[in-house]
């Protein structure tokens, strides 16, 4: 029975894995911004849940869509205000000022809500077939990954918006000419990534502490499920984040958890020598 | 009157007893929008006020903290700091801001109830006279290189006479070369690995005492409440304070004939416990303990109970020590054991320093914060009144003098006694073994101070 439980374990995690990657990866696929920010995006989405959870009681699902619209208001300022001054400049630029803003975002939730680990104490229970056991926090977890990947496809298949941010990744001179408004494209594709931050965020405070000790641990967890899963194809995070969470799931059965994390890196260093583009990725994106 | 003048990309806070606190907080081009808080103590100095500059003095810092292109300075006049000789002047490099601010906020709230304490006795008495405590420190932001930094800049720029030493092992064991180098004095009040300690050093003096008493007098207390106990999985985070007590716990439980079926380390950074859960679940334990921060422990009690693990006692290193680590964990923390240098509970009289009773400092710490003090509160009180216990004793500040007081030390204060060893850590003290049980903290050991017997988790 143990191995569906770990089997088990891995899918459930890489789908929270998705999670954490699903919007980081938009950002840097279209706008080729390595977005700093976005574990600490994911925090404050916590943050908000837990506290809106704390003083009214209201379910973290439900709050959840209102979270990440906060997120996406707070994404879409931020690129309209500061990184669409940058955007275009080398890659290093637009890191060093998210990596700024990052700090005093990440300052700022310390100060104000410190770093004390808080937790929707919401136990939903668990489901249980034979011996295996599936979180039921976790699942809704998975489920949400399933959704953003699926709204996210469809977004951008079918809306003019989604049309849009996809025809300025292609070419963002012949999108100007078009007529379309590439800065607001950007503003608007920066607040979608803080959005899909916000809302892993609500699903997080009931599965993880919520505290700003996280954000950097998110954030990794973002990087190597993009390079892994590849940047430029929707399903790119869902695919990197099963692989990563499998991994390092059989990893830590076998060889021991002080050893899965770096079996996950070495999985990343593998798939930048031998394919570039990730598992998925679309070639010029890398 | 004299004037020191600093610049700093940090911040920085001074606090005197000399009646005369003058902070200024200002940019680095232009001194005249600076902003400054004035305290003329010789007019009007009282404890409130004092109160009132050092929150608005921290409100000041917080906005300092979120800019990190404003450069903090800082003036300090009063003719008791021209004279070295006739202040005891007290460095720390803390945590404020970053992964450890929890606990460096702790650190630096506790020394401000004592530094208040001691400054309504006009000072401390030193050969007959009454001597001015000032207590300097920094916001290292939980970075360990810069604490080097600072306590180096505290020694030579700011001339501190001794230091005290920040949050946990690793970054103690970073400014305990430092002051070793300096010949300067350190108290650590929140290290407890002796991998800091055995290093030779001569400054270096630490007030809790070292992790395995901890873990031999656990193993022994739980074979004694749960007869049948005979298998241990042990599960650590790879740090130096949580490995050293995971290692020494296997050793423990191993030498008293348990059989030790898991143990593992995890890696700093690991997001999910699931695979080792599902690995100690395997092995069928009777006894699961795990040391960690308190996030980690959160996450692994809530994987415990999420797949399953019905283990009768589930101990974890440092959790139940912390408020948060219940509140964070509600209804989960329920029966959860660990063991901690200090706890309130205990009663020590007739004591040295600022608080004459374990109870005395109680009163105080709760009519001040409202909450329970828990053992980094108690330890790093207990460390400034060794450290002006030390100076005392040597009748100056002169940093040898002060070192070969320390070295001698064996007092009693209201955290308990404290004898430093040889290698400058406490020796033998019997560490308290706690319990969750319902909302509250309950103590199963030393008998002494027991107030409730050991529940097994259902």
């Amino acid at each position: 029975m143990d191995v569906f439980q770990i089997l088990l374990n891995g899918i459930v995690l890489g789908a929270l894995y998705a999670c954490i990657a699903i919007g980081f990866s938009l950002v840097w696929g279209v706008l080729n911004v390595i977005n700093m920010l976005h574990g600490s995006f994911i925090i404050l989405g916590g943050y908000l849940t837990y506290f809106a959870w704390h003083y009214t009681g209201i379910y973290p699902i439900i709050l959840l869509p209102f979270v990440a619209l906060a997120l996406f208001a707070l994404g879409y300022v931020l690129q309209h205000l500061f990184i669409n001054k940058v955007v275009t400049a080398p890659v290093l630029t637009t890191l060093t000022l998210t990596f700024g803003l990052d700090m005093i975002l990440y300052n700022l939730m310390t100060v104000f809500f410190t770093a004390t680990p808080r937790r929707v104490t919401l136990d939903l229970g668990t489901l249980s077939f034979g011996d295996v056991y599936l979180p039921i926090d976790r699942l809704l977890g998975m489920a949400l990954a399933l959704v953003l990947t699926a709204l996210l496809y469809l977004v951008m298949r079918g809306s003019r918006i989604g049309r849009a941010i996809v025809a300025v990744r292609m070419d963002r001179q012949a999108a100007a000419l078009m007529g379309i408004r590439v800065n607001q494209v950007y503003s608007i594709t920066f607040g979608i990534g803080a959005l899909m931050a916000g809302a892993a965020g609500a699903i997080f405070a009931m599965v993880f502490p919520v505290t700003t000790n996280l954000t950097g641990v998110f954030l990794g967890k973002a990087f190597v499920v993009c390079v892994i899963g590849g940047l430029g194809s929707v399903p790119g995070a869902l695919v990197g984040g099963l692989a990563l969470g499998l991994i390092e799931s059989v990893a830590g059965y076998t060889i021991g958890p002080q050893n899965a994390i770096t079996v996950g890196f070495l999985l990343m260093l593998f798939l930048l020598v031998v394919r570039p583009t990730g598992l998925i990725g679309v070639k010029g994106y890398e | 009157m004299q004037f020191t003048f600093r610049t700093d990309m940090t911040e920085l806070l001074v606090v005197t007893t000399n009646g005369m606190t003058f902070a200024a907080l200002q940019t680095q081009n232009n001194g005249d929008h600076g902003r400054a808080v004035r305290d003329d103590g010789a007019a009007r100095g009282s404890t409130e006020q004092k109160g009132a500059i050092m929150r608005n003095t921290i409100r000041h810092l917080a906005k300092l903290t979120v800019s990190a292109t404003v450069l903090a300075s800082a003036f300090l006049a009063g003719p008791a700091l021209a004279d070295e000789d006739g202040v005891l002047k007290i460095g720390a490099p803390l945590a404020l801001t970053g992964g450890l601010a929890d606990e460096g906020k702790k650190q630096e709230a506790v020394w401000q109830l004592w530094l208040d304490k001691v400054t309504a006795n006009g000072g401390i008495e030193v050969d007959g006279k009454k001597m001015p405590v000032e207590l300097v420190y920094y916001d290292y932001q939980t970075d360990g290189k810069r604490a080097g930094q600072l306590a180096e800049k505290l020694i030579t720029d700011d001339g501190v006479d001794v230091l005290m030493a920040p949050f946990g092992s690793g970054h103690t064991k970073i400014v305990a070369a430092v002051a070793e180098r300096y010949q300067t004095p350190l108290v650590a009040c929140v290290a407890s690995s002796v991998s800091v300690y055995d290093q030779g050093f001569k400054y270096l003096f630490g007030t809790l005492a070292p992790n395995t008493g901890m873990t031999e007098s656990m193993v022994a207390y739980f074979k004694e409440k749960m007869p049948g106990l005979s298998k241990v999985a042990v599960y650590g985070r790879d740090d130096v304070f949580p490995k050293a007590m995971a290692t020494a716990l296997a050793a423990s439980a191993g030498n008293a004939g348990l059989d030790v079926v898991y143990n593992e380390l995890y890696a700093v950074g690991t997001m999910d416990h699931s695979a080792a859960v599902s690995a100690i679940k395997s092995a069928s334990p009777d006894w699961i303990y795990m040391t960690g921060y308190t996030q980690d422990l959160i996450l692994g009690r809530k994987q415990m109970s999420d797949l399953g693990i019905d283990a009768p006692i589930i101990t974890m290193v440092t959790g139940p020590a912390y408020a948060e680590f219940t509140e964070g964990l509600g209804e989960l923390a329920d029966g959860v054991t660990s063991s901690t240098w200090w706890h309130h509970a205990t009663s020590y009289t007739d004591t040295i320093g600022a608080w004459s009773s374990t109870a005395d400092f109680y009163k105080d710490f709760v009519a001040k914060f409202g909450g329970d003090p828990d053992y980094v509160h108690g330890s790093c009180a207990a460390a400034a009144d060794v450290l002006v216990n030390a100076v005392q004793t040597a009748g100056s500040t002169d940093k040898t003098a002060v070192r070969d007081a320390l070295a001698a030390t064996e007092v009693l204060t209201f955290y308990g006694p404290i004898d430093f060893g040889d290698n400058g850590m406490n020796q033998g003290r019997e560490m308290p073994i706690i319990q969750v049980q319902g909302e509250a903290i309950k103590v199963l050991y030393p008998a002494a101070i027991a107030d409730a017997e050991m529940t097994m988790i259902k």
